[in-house]
């Protein structure tokens, strides 16, 4: 067995270790360092421990000590009377490294890499969880997934997911194209679960018609914990990548809370609906194209896209960042809008209310933005339905201002799509209309079928008995 | 690419063979030393008394369990009185009935922040235990189930555990880490425990006369933590828990393993719950306080018993603790008379056991036509039925270890617990009394399996990776019996013996809880705690010894519920207090009996009995009325105080003289003509006294009788 060395990170970084102030001058007056052995008289009794570093959004007035027991304690600087060194024992992160085994027979996967936790170590420095990302590494956690396929990894980026952005969905689109051009059977991309969906759109828009399966996925309860479902949703979203039919851009995470199958949302359907259940990402106005569970795949959509064995795929990683995401509010006042203009915005999405309403106040800020060129599109604060702008007087004044409305896009889609589309078309402003009012990856549907608003409402009798019977 | 193709059903076998290549390759090793345990753990003797004579509980004497080397500590957890619970805002103490909906999980082991997987992770992810969770809205949360960060630490709950490091005169620490504490078998949702530490190295009077002890009991540590869910069922690999429980503030009070015999461990565990009492907010009742016991005898090793919720039962769980440990190493001593070698027992991984070595083998079809119908029976079930060859064992399957339980008991439970057979029994062996199997069976399974005539060879029958696991298990168990006693932690069981539970954890599943920053606990907050901290037991016991209470009243009234309600009462010192202590410790369970209550429910208010002591100090109450008018008092709570004093007050010049009722009495007294003369006076006492209700002193009473009596039976010589 080959032990790797991973993990070396956490003892580097600041000299202090988070330590500073009057905990760090403690420190320095009993020669005293990170990592030593010590035995602590203080006002509050003694205390014996190793010295671990400190977090460093943590205050500088205590030392944190790890007892034999393995509890972590803090000492307040002023309590102490001394600090005696006993021993030096430095500690280092491994997670269990071995080679990714090889299999001939299995599909071969891409795994790329952009920061999301999916297997994790900690770091003492920042109590944060780090990510096992190499393919010994995520064996040496996930060894299942050896069964599944042969995995080869690459980390483009180390970013939180709050941080992805533009650059990073170029980088990833570009590195799709170059996984389908080198023969992969499949991609997986780990993401953080915050601005997952984002992701899925914008790669939904950049990489279209892929011949393979992409599918992101992340874990929405941290991988350090026993119950985590990070290695749930690693096997089944290698599963899809490697042997699944579609080749769409998937979101591969839960479908109950409780561990029993994942879902299969495409890009532009899906959305992060809940800051911490495992069950966060639901398909909005539609059903998710498929569920993975013990290594099937059961198709639930009827239109989706079969993998295929050509290598063709259009990457177009186009991007305008003058476009913006606007949540009207009542009352929301005309130089909210003026002021995107005069910034130079070239795009505005507009999530209205009802069937995409906003109050008269605004409208001639939108006249003015439409008169400067910019582009008005109307999504649905609701987030599930469509924009209907000829039913109230209202909406048809607005769509004579020159807002598009976009159907039932997602906003947050909308924002992404016409970003998009502006890199993409320049100045054409004939072309981005076309662009966005064209269904491309299923971001607009023709109809909202009966179950694709399905949000049980707790305490009904009904509801009750049903999720009585059915595992949450 | 074909649907079919993923649908192939062999993977699933697969990966949990692999993933067990993967986890196990240091568990297999032969000897199960894994290195993961702190030598802490050995008994610091290391030179069992072999021969010493096995004797009951009661016949043994403390210098006994001095030559057994036993040592035993304790941990002791308590709920403690809070209205929510520790990490989220659902009320705390909630019994659910219902079952609003459930969870399922599954639980698999992480690395520690040492980036070692532990080994009780290890042996829970073998069970492959599907987890489910039974939910009552009221009383849980999304955060309970881990699908919610925690919200802030519940201060009412660290000031009470603060408290209770005070009165254990402990080391706090001036910032508390929220740590995890993985529990892989479920009982936690998130798969670890949030507990802090509080308090370090404290010390409590010690004082048991009866026992002779009079010492302090170290206190090692005090951790807040929350707790965990009531288990419903565990059948096969299914394993069901209730959630209304789960993230209770409780405490766990660490003593050191310095209790000596079975006898003081149970009263170091009464005392440290009188002094967790003594906060006045911890929950009492049913599973408010549990304790886990640690165990060793020389040449032994920890063993942890958890979840004992009465003192009563402690001394014998103990006790027979300390001689499963003296019972297994005289087993490993035997298998060293043998000269036998535990690489003997040495397994390769991975694979079916029965495909790797000459120890096992599948004898599903050699046993398909057997009598003995449980394992038909599994068969017809479509099982396997594994035989495994233990070489050397043979007759120590029969080895006694526990009370009514031989060595085959702690192979059957490893399996019980880690292969998760649904169906009992699921083993039979070869040792003696056992003719579950045909001779024939017998012979061809030994002769299948090359087993000489030393050799044990026990079949054990689940569906078959479990009987793969089973298999394993047995192995890796007899070749623990060459270290003696393995590290474990056990459960237990109503007969006052011990089953398996899981291997003992080590400090390597603690890692710290990135979603809760540190807590200070600063200066003016410990100074208020201490301000308003309740009395220990051995405070009180010395304010009541300066109150005029004999040593052993004093006692028993401070660790009494009614104490409060003593105190309240402020009874004068010397007789008063005396004797209000005696009534009530003689009246209150009376009544609580008579009732059925819990005897805090029949605790009366101060106010009500208050009149009756100031009359006692006063002399408007004689002491021999304090019981009757107490019990009329707690009996007939309608009734006004002042009537009952009135009628019980003491006798004064206006009153009618007792003389009359005496020789009245003494007129009766023909009827016992023949009986013994004490018979008669004790009934002629309960005659006249009776009806003065407590006003008359007894003891003039009995001497005007034993007068009169005397003078009757004189007279009547007289006449014949
Ligand atoms: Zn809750």
């Amino acid at each position: 067995m080959s032990q790797g060395t991973k993990g070396s990170g956490s003892s580097t970084g600041a000299s202090d270790h988070g330590y500073r102030g009057s905990a760090l001058q403690v420190m320095r007056r009993f020669g005293i360092t990170v990592w030593c052995e010590l035995r602590a008289e203080t006002t509050r009794g003694s205390f014996q421990g190793l010295l671990l570093p400190r977090s460093e959004t943590s205050d500088d007035l205590h030392l944190v000590l790890k007892l034999d027991s393995g509890y972590n304690i803090g000492i307040r600087h002023d309590t102490v009377l001394s600090l005696e060194k006993t021993g030096y024992r430095e500690a280092r992160y491994q997670i269990p490294e071995r080679e990714f085994p090889r299999n001939p027979a299995n599909p071969n996967v891409k795994l790329l890499g952009t920061g999301g936790t999916i297997a994790s170590r900690l770091d003492y420095r920042t109590g944060a969880v780090i990510p096992a990302f190499s393919p010994g590494e995520l064996y040496g956690s996930v060894p299942e997934l050896a069964d599944i396929c042969n995995i080869e990894t690459e980390k483009l980026f180390g970013v939180f997911s709050e941080n992805m952005g533009h650059e990073q969905y170029q980088v990833l689109a570009e590195k799709i194209g170059q996984a389908i051009g080198n023969g992969y059977d499949g991609v997986m991309i780990g993401h953080g679960t915050d601005t997952m969906h984002h992701t899925a759109a914008a790669l939904s828009f950049m990489v279209q018609r892929p011949p393979i399966p992409v599918v992101m996925v992340g874990s929405q309860r941290s991988s350090d914990r026993p119950s985590s479902d990070a290695a749930r949703n690693l096997i089944n979203a290698a599963w899809a990548a490697g042997h699944g039919p579609i080749a769409e851009v998937l979101v591969c995470m839960f479908g109950p809370t409780s561990e029993f199958y994942n879902l299969l949302h495409r890009g532009t359907r899906v959305r992060k609906m809940h800051s911490s259940v495992r069950s966060t990402f639901r398909t909005l106005g539609d059903i998710p194209v498929a569920m993975v569970e013990h290594g099937k795949v059961t198709i639930l959509h009827e239109h989706w896209m079969p993998r295929r064995s050509d290598r063709d795929v259009l990457i177009q990683p186009h991007w305008d960042e003058r476009v913006t995401l606007m949540y009207y509010y009542p009352g929301m006042r005309p130089d909210t809008i003026d002021s995107m203009v005069d910034c130079g915005y070239r795009g505005i999405v507009l999530a209205g209310t009802g069937l995409g309403h906003v109050n008269r106040l605004v409208y001639p800020a939108l006249e003015r933005a439409s008169a400067a060129g910019v582009h008005l599109y109307m999504t649905l604060q609701t987030l599930w339905g469509f924009v209907q702008m000829h039913v109230y007087e209202t909406g048809r004044e607005i769509l004579e201002l020159g807002v598009v409305p976009l159907a039932n896009m997602i906003p947050e889609v909308a924002f992404i799509k016409l970003s998009w589309a502006l890199g993409l078309h320049g100045d054409d402003a004939d072309a981005v209309r076309s662009l966005m009012t064209t269904p491309l990856a299923g971001e607009m549907t023709d109809r909202e079928p009966h179950d694709g608003y399905l949000v049980l409402q707790g305490g009904v009798p009904e509801v009750e008995a049903f999720v009585k019977r059915v595992w949450r | 690419m074909e649907t079919d193709s993923y649908a192939s059903g062999g993977w699933v076998l697969l990966l949990r063979v692999l993933s067990e290549q993967v986890y196990m390759s240091e568990h297999a090793a032969p000897v199960p030393d894994r290195g993961i345990r702190p030598p802490g753990d050995l008994n610091p003797r290391q030179d069992p008394p072999l021969d010493f004579i096995d004797r009951p509980l009661h016949q043994m004497e403390p210098s006994d369990y001095q030559v057994l080397g036993y040592i035993s500590g304790l941990e002791v957890h308590q709920q403690l009185l809070t209205d929510s619970k520790l990490f989220c805002r659902c009320p705390a103490g909630r019994k659910a009935t219902e079952v609003d909906a459930a969870v399922l999980r599954r639980m698999r082991p992480t690395l520690s922040e040492l980036g070692e997987y532990d080994g009780t992770a290890l042996m829970e992810f073998k069970t492959r235990k599907e987890v489910v969770y039974l939910l009552e809205r009221s009383t849980v949360c999304t955060y309970e189930m881990d699908d919610a960060p925690p919200f802030h630490i519940d201060e009412a709950a660290v000031r009470v555990a603060i408290e209770l490091a005070l009165l254990c005169n402990m080391s706090l620490v001036s910032e508390l880490h929220v740590m995890r504490k993985q529990y892989l078998d479920g009982s936690i949702p998130t798969g670890f425990q949030r507990t802090a530490m509080v308090g370090l190295t404290g010390s409590i009077p010690f004082r048991v006369p009866e026992l002779g002890v009079d010492r302090e009991l170290r206190i090692r540590q005090l951790s807040l933590e929350e707790d965990s869910c009531r288990e419903v069922s565990d059948v096969g690999h299914r394993i069901t828990f209730r959630t209304d429980r789960l993230g209770t503030p409780l405490t766990e009070v660490v003593t050191e393993p310095e209790l000596l015999t079975p006898l003081e461990l149970q009263a170091g565990g009464r005392l440290v719950a009188r002094v967790a009492r003594a906060t006045r907010k911890v929950r009492r009742g049913p599973g408010a306080a549990r304790q886990d016991v640690n165990v060793s005898v020389a040449g032994g090793r920890r063993i942890e018993i958890k979840g004992i919720h009465h003192h009563r039962g402690l001394p014998l769980l103990a006790h027979n603790e300390a001689f499963r440990q003296l019972n297994l190493l005289r087993l490993r001593a035997e298998l060293q008379r043998r000269e036998l070698d535990p690489s003997a027992l040495a397994l390769p991984d991975p694979g079916l056991p029965w495909e790797l070595s000459d120890l096992i083998m599948d004898a599903t079809d050699l046993l398909a036509n057997t009598g003995h119908r449980p394992l038909r029976r599994a068969v017809e079930r479509g099982e396997t039925a594994c035989a495994v060859r233990l070489p050397g064992f043979g007759g120590l399957l029969d080895h006694p270890v526990q009370p009514g339980a031989t060595f085959v008991r702690e192979l059957a439970e490893r399996v019980r617990v880690i292969a998760c057979p649904p169906h009992r029994p699921f083993l039979t062996y070869s040792d003696t009394g056992h003719a579950d199997l045909s001779k024939r069976h017998w012979r061809q399974l030994a002769r299948s399996l090359g087993a000489a005539a030393g050799d044990a060879v026990v079949v054990v029958w689940a569906a078959m990776d479990d009987a793969a696991t089973a298999a394993r298990e047995i192995l890796t168990r007899a070749a623990e019996a060459f270290v003696g006693v393995p590290a474990e932690t056990r459960q237990a069981l109503r007969d006052g013996t011990t089953g398996f539970e899981r291997i003992l954890p080590g400090p390597d599943r603690m890692y710290p809880d990135t979603d809760t920053p540190p807590v200070p606990i600063s200066d003016s907050v410990v100074a208020e705690v201490a301000g308003g901290r309740g009395e220990t037991p051995w405070a009180r016991e010395e304010r009541y010894l300066r109150l005029g209470l004999g040593e052993v009243a004093a006692r028993r009234l401070a660790s009494s519920p009614w104490a409060d309600l003593f105190d309240e009462l402020a009874p004068a010192a010397g007789s008063p207090a005396r004797q209000l202590s005696t009534a009530l410790e003689l009246r209150l369970p009376f009544h609580s009996r008579k009732h059925g209550l819990s005897r805090a429910d029949v605790l009366p208010s101060a106010a009500r009995l208050e009149p009756l002591v100031r009359a006692l100090e006063q002399g408007a109450l004689l002491p021999y009325a304090l019981h009757p008018a107490l019990d009329e008092a707690l009996g007939d709570p309608d009734r006004p105080v002042g009537r009952i004093l009135a009628s019980y007050r003491p006798l004064s010049a206006d009153d009618a003289s007792p003389a009359a009722t005496i020789q009245a009495v003494v007129s009766r007294s023909h009827l016992l003509d023949g009986k013994p003369p004490e018979v008669v006076l004790r009934w002629a006492m309960g005659e006249v006294l009776r009806p003065w209700r407590g006003r008359l002193d007894p003891h003039q009473v009995e001497r005007a009788l034993a007068d009169a009596l005397g003078a009757r039976v004189t007279t009547a010589e007289a006449m014949t």
